[in-house]
């Protein structure tokens, strides 16, 4: 789009309101969803819980494919349609509701840092661990992925996608890795998320801020998922201050929604399942 | 302590030590630690004991290729530049490397080797100039493909087709990036106070390629010199920890500060190419004269003499006229 129709477009975002039937695309959420999936996707619903914008999630087996980029969470908002949190969290301030006004350069410029560290690390190491990881692959990762589609396309799509988050993690480097080593930079970043949080309530203390709901959506994910091996969900155990953020968040934002959130109220000890 | 551990690296140009971020980084953090390190700058990937440029050659754990990698080996060495950092600020500097890999290295590559005019004016030129015979034919265009395959793999097809989308924003996201750490650097010496560390080096070496080469396509590296503090950041770091790489050209000048062991071996070998090839092109054409009959030589050496009386006629001739 040129300069001149893109701007033409961000105004006309600006101008509508918030519509009542905004839509958020997601997969199913039972059968076929993926751990890095459902962080990206609760991430945003956390984001424009804190925006107070309502939205309603609808799941659908190709949502991968009808999202404009290939990722997904991806929202329908009047008619337009955004995905992935970087693009969202525009698209919303262009229609007048930002979380991060209130922050000074300095730490607008860190918020923007720690955002890319969780997606550097966090996310990758999901991928790596969901696509790259043998034994994950075999048990979880593939008989998820191609559920909704007959057999042998459930395979051919597995396949499909494997080898190009593969060739990805091979381009970054992340190809060589070892499990053990992975989940030593999964540490890392977890350490370097608690250091920075602290005390506080929030990343920056009194208001949560994208990075909020970022961190909330990959932590929260990572602490409920069953996986394999519990390993991952205990390196973010090991930071207390972490877990006590995500119950947080939890609470007041997703607690007393009867609507079709990724978040169960039910016993927060007892794990939620995505193991067929 | 081990003994010296040796590093090989891309050689320097520009004005810079070494041409290479991950090379760079890792000469400038041992620069700040002080870590004693025998650098071999080298103009070819094959001369580095992994096959991959930044390698370092360890006497107990054989050789290690990866920037990271060697910057943890190092701080296992006890040569460790963020030792006076606070917890927070070693979370920052986490923080902070991921925002620049992310959101500024990419694009750094892309202006270096995937941006046509930069590419074959500025980057393959240099290359080529610099890698020995017969690499420089098919080298630089191997780095090229790599370079853009992990381009490819990162951004998508859609940003690698369109170009307009592509310089619309993902550049916008660099220069928004280079904003950010001119913000978060201030008026500070270094990114932490004082003393230098392990951020200052990852900065360092994104920064000092851009805002030295002389690029014919540079609207990222017009951002980087608006931007007064970062360029003064960078300067000072040269001046401080290169100071006698700075400024020096690329061409063969034999590099007389001699703490650099790796340079002068180049030299006695281009001599003695030199020397070679001159040599045998005269005994081709001796080889080829004497084969073919133009030159022979007959025994007591008449046939040189015989060659003057013709000469000698041909002057009177001329003589005559």
């Amino acid at each position: 789009m040129s300069l001149v129709a893109e701007a033409f477009v961000t105004q006309l975002a600006a101008a509508e309101p918030w519509p009542e039937n905004a839509a958020l695309y997601q997969q199913l959420k039972e059968e076929q969803i993926l751990l890095s999936d459902n962080a990206s996707s609760l991430a945003v619903q956390a984001f424009l819980q804190m925006c107070n914008l309502p939205i309603r999630v609808v799941c659908r087996a190709n949502a991968e494919y009808m999202s404009p980029s290939g990722k997904v969470p991806f929202i329908h908002v009047g008619n337009q349609v955004v995905s992935e949190l970087g693009p969202i969290v525009q698209f919303v301030k262009a229609k007048g509701h930002s979380l991060s006004d209130g922050l000074d350069e300095v730490q607008k410029a860190e918020m923007k840092a720690y955002m890319e560290l969780v997606n550097n690390m966090l996310l990758t190491a999901e991928l790596y661990l969901q696509w790259c990881d043998d034994v994950t692959v075999e048990e979880i990762t593939h008989p998820r992925y191609g559920s909704p589609y007959p057999w042998p396309l459930n395979r051919i799509l597995s396949y499909q996608k494997q080898w190009e988050v593969r060739r990805k993690m091979k381009a970054i480097g992340w190809a060589g890795k070892t499990l053990e080593q992975v989940l030593e930079d999964v540490d890392q970043c977890c350490q370097a998320l608690s250091q920075r949080l602290g005390t506080q309530p929030y990343f920056f203390n009194k208001q949560p801020t994208e990075l909020d709901a970022l961190v909330f959506g990959h932590l929260f994910t990572i602490l409920t998922t069953q996986l394999t091996t519990d390993e991952l969900s205990e390196k973010v155990k090991n930071y207390s201050n972490l877990t006590a953020f995500c119950r947080r968040i939890e609470q007041q934002y997703f607690e007393g929604h009867d609507k079709d959130s990724a978040t169960t109220v039910a016993a927060r000890s007892a794990k939620r399942s995505l193991l067929r | 302590m081990a003994a010296p551990m040796e590093l090989f690296c891309w050689a320097g140009g520009w004005g810079l030590p070494s041409v290479d971020p991950d090379c760079l980084a890792v000469l400038t953090y041992a620069r700040f630690t002080g870590a004693p390190l025998k650098v071999h700058r080298v103009t070819s990937p094959w001369r580095s004991p992994s096959g991959r440029l930044p390698a370092l050659k360890t006497q107990d754990e054989g050789t290690i290729s990866k920037m990271q990698q060697i910057i943890t080996h190092l701080r296992k060495q006890k040569y460790n530049a963020d030792y006076d950092l606070s917890a927070t600020q070693g979370a920052d500097t986490l923080a902070f490397v991921s925002l620049l890999e992310e959101k500024l290295l990419p694009v750094l590559i892309h202006t270096f080797w995937v941006d046509a005019k930069n590419y074959v004016e500025h980057t393959r030129k240099w290359y080529t100039e610099t890698i020995p015979f017969p690499l420089n034919f098919f080298l630089p265009n191997c780095m090229h493909k790599q370079h853009l395959e992990r381009l490819q793999l990162m951004w998508g097809d859609s940003y690698m087709e369109d170009e307009e989308k592509l310089e619309k924003e993902l550049y916008r996201d660099a220069r928004e990036c280079l904003t950010l750490l001119s913000q978060r650097l201030g008026s500070q010496k270094f990114f932490f106070g004082d003393s230098p560390a392990s951020l200052d080096a990852f900065v360092f070496s994104r920064l000092a390629p851009l805002l030295k080469a002389k690029l014919p396509n540079g609207k990222l590296q017009q951002h980087l010199k608006s931007l007064q503090n970062l360029c003064n950041y960078c300067t000072s770091i040269l001046s401080l920890y290169f100071p006698w790489d700075g400024g020096e050209p690329p061409a063969s000048v034999p590099r007389a500060a001699g703490a650099d062991g790796g340079d002068t071996e180049e030299d006695p070998h281009k001599r003695r190419n030199q020397l070679l090839s001159v040599l045998v092109g005269l005994a081709a054409m001796l080889g080829y004269a004497f084969l073919s009959g133009i030159v022979s030589i007959q025994r007591g050496g008449t046939g040189l003499a015989g060659r003057q009386p013709i000469t000698l006629e041909e002057e009177e001739e001329e003589e005559e006229e």
